[in-house]
């Protein structure tokens, strides 16, 4: 076989030359990337050493900002239950009405892509733009889940946002509304690849439609339901404005996630060291949870 | 319960029907509400007027109001320039990296791409603190430059992910016929990778140009000067001055989204396939 002229013009050419050609086409994603990502990763941890409140006078105090937070501070320990219960709440409910929404609209029916495209258009609205949307729906007085219910004849109110009670879950709601879009789509794409012979082969055994989605179907979709997973896991860590545009975090912190925490420490209160350790805790958690996902997509390119 | 094949049918139809009538309500309830409120005045709104009820006449003075007082349209244009200055720069590095990490002899391609990926999952929190400092010392605050050029670089991972899953997928044959023809490694770049990623390339436009027109968090902490403000800080302003009008709320919130419903409309066949077709990458 005749070598290529591909191969052969790159013997021809001096290693060293080779590797700088590919280095200038890396180079201007790697310095943004450098500067705007990693150089301030490393800067954070440095930070979250030191007592500070982003003026002067920065204090060494080694681990203590994480001490400080894990074993005297009720708000940092409410963050992370939140953040807990949420990424419960999405893998429990976003994914189902997400499945729910994919297999009902993968059947052939007039006015699929419609409703496709109608479910996924509140996942490309601001975040900041459904929390106001959401903030006049929860409104005590004139909003439209009290009106509703007095409409239809109950003197039923709730005032959702202020109770500590239900802020969080009505947050939830929220967010369910405007992305459940997002885990939509990936269920659809992964039904296309659900085999048509093995399901028409287990029509033919006689299998009802329940075992064919359950014994077929789910496991032809192992990798979609893994990338799902991981997604809404990542998003469950990074919520953030939404939360903000809701309630800011409160009543009485009660809807703190890490995220609004690191940021009102930082930016409203002035403990830059101790919210910049929240963002540093945040990475630990996310690195933990997301290097076997990395490793699966870096394998499976 | 036995039920013949045809009855039976029959009813899973029905039911399939009232499962999606019922979805549908709940989500289309928030946008008929949205629009029902921007469309009434003040004075409807406190009379007691229900919220389902159409006003006698559309206050058009709430988007008026909203576009000029609520300097929405100042926000939309400065949106406007931080979206068309991030998205064709970011996609440009991020095409040049991945053509690198596919089509040039790299060491160690893998571990570098990986080094980017990382990039994906961290929470823009880790970074809010440290380049608040130093746009602070070099005066980057409240610039265009220094909002974009951070937007470009949390999009590097995720363009970086897409754009080698689709130039891995280009032929070889491609450029080994260039090569001969005697271009170099940058005119194959631009003549031949480029043009034949169209798809790829069309598809992180519109995923970039929705995340950049609709970022809060970066956006709030870099830019506090009314002037430069983008679309959602500017909002989160708004809600902070006219927090109970509702009706003017709805209409700045309407009028905010119009752009990304444009967007979405003209590209949203092909932005559902493409969604997916990342999924397969």
């Amino acid at each position: 076989m005749l070598p290529s002229p591909y191969q052969t013009l790159e013997h021809s050419m001096v290693t060293k030359r080779r590797d700088w050609g590919a280095i200038g086409f890396l180079l201007p994603a790697l310095i943004v990337y450098l500067s705007v990502i990693v150089i301030p990763v490393f800067y954070s941890f440095f930070i979250s050493l030191f007592d500070w409140n982003g003026i002067r006078d920065m204090k060494f105090v080694g681990f203590g900002n994480y001490k400080t937070l894990f074993t005297n501070d009720p708000i940092f320990i409410i963050s992370i239950k939140n953040n807990l219960i949420w990424i419960v709440l999405t893998l429990l409910l976003t994914m189902t009405v997400a499945l729910m929404l994919a297999v009902i609209l993968n059947k052939q029916f007039h006015g699929r892509t419609f409703f496709r495209g109608f479910f996924y258009f509140p996942s490309v609205i601001a975040p900041i733009a459904v929390s106001i949307i959401w903030r006049w729906i929860y409104e005590p007085n004139f909003g439209f889940i009290n009106q509703l219910a007095q409409t239809l004849g109950s003197d039923f109110t709730q005032t959702w946002l202020s109770n500590p009670k239900t802020s969080l879950y009505a947050i939830f709601a929220a967010n369910l509304w405007a992305v459940v879009g997002q885990s939509m789509i990936l269920f659809l794409a992964g039904l296309q690849t659900v085999s048509v012979d093995a399901l028409e082969a287990a029509t033919i055994d006689g299998a009802g439609a329940v075992k064919r989605f359950i014994h077929i179907t789910i496991p032809y979709m192992r990798e979609t339901f893994i990338i799902v997973f991981a997604t809404l896991i990542i998003a469950g860590m990074k919520v953030f404005d939404i939360v903000m545009g809701l309630t800011a975090g409160g009543p009485n912190n009660s809807t703190e996630m890490l995220s609004t925490y690191m940021y009102s420490q930082s930016f409203r209160y002035n403990n830059v060291g101790m919210g910049t350790t929240v963002a540093c805790i945040m990475v630990l958690i996310m690195l933990f949870i997301i290097v076997p996902y990395i490793s699966f997509t870096a394998k499976e390119q | 319960m036995i039920l013949a094949g045809k009855q039976q049918k029959h009813l899973f139809l029905a039911l399939f029907y009232l499962i999606l009538l019922v979805l549908a309500l709940f989500w289309i309830a928030p946008m008929i509400t949205l629009v029902l409120t921007s469309i009434k005045g003040k004075k409807e709104f406190y009379s007691g007027l229900s919220l389902f009820a159409l006003p006698e006449k559309v206050a058009w003075k709430n988007f008026s109001e909203a576009l000029i007082r609520g300097r929405l349209l100042t926000y939309m244009k400065n949106d406007l320039i931080i979206s068309c200055l991030k998205v064709p720069l970011g996609i440009f590095i991020e095409a040049m990296a991945a053509y690198a990490l596919t089509r040039l002899r790299l060491k160690h391609a893998t571990g570098i791409f990986i080094f980017f990926l990382v990039g994906m999952m961290l929470p823009f929190q880790i970074a809010l603190v440290p380049i608040n400092v130093i746009y602070n010392k070099l005066n980057l605050l409240n610039t265009y430059f220094g909002l974009f050029y951070v937007y470009i670089g949390f999009g590097i991972s995720y363009g970086i992910l897409i754009l080698r899953g689709f130039f891995r997928g280009i032929p070889k044959e491609m450029d080994e016929a260039a090569v001969v023809e005697g271009c170099s490694k940058w005119q194959i770049f631009i003549r031949i990778i480029l043009p034949m990623a169209k798809p790829a390339i069309a598809t992180l436009v519109i995923v970039d140009f929705l995340a950049t027109w609709n970022e809060y968090l970066l956006a709030s902490v870099i830019i506090n000067d009314n002037a430069k403000k983008t679309v959602p800080v500017g909002l989160m302003t708004f809600v902070g001055e006219h927090g109970t009008d509702y009706g003017l709320l709805c209409a700045g919130v309407l009028i905010s989204v119009i752009p990304v419903l444009v967007v979405y409309l003209i590209f949203q066949r092909h932005f559902v396939e493409g969604m997916s077709g990342a999924l397969k990458a």
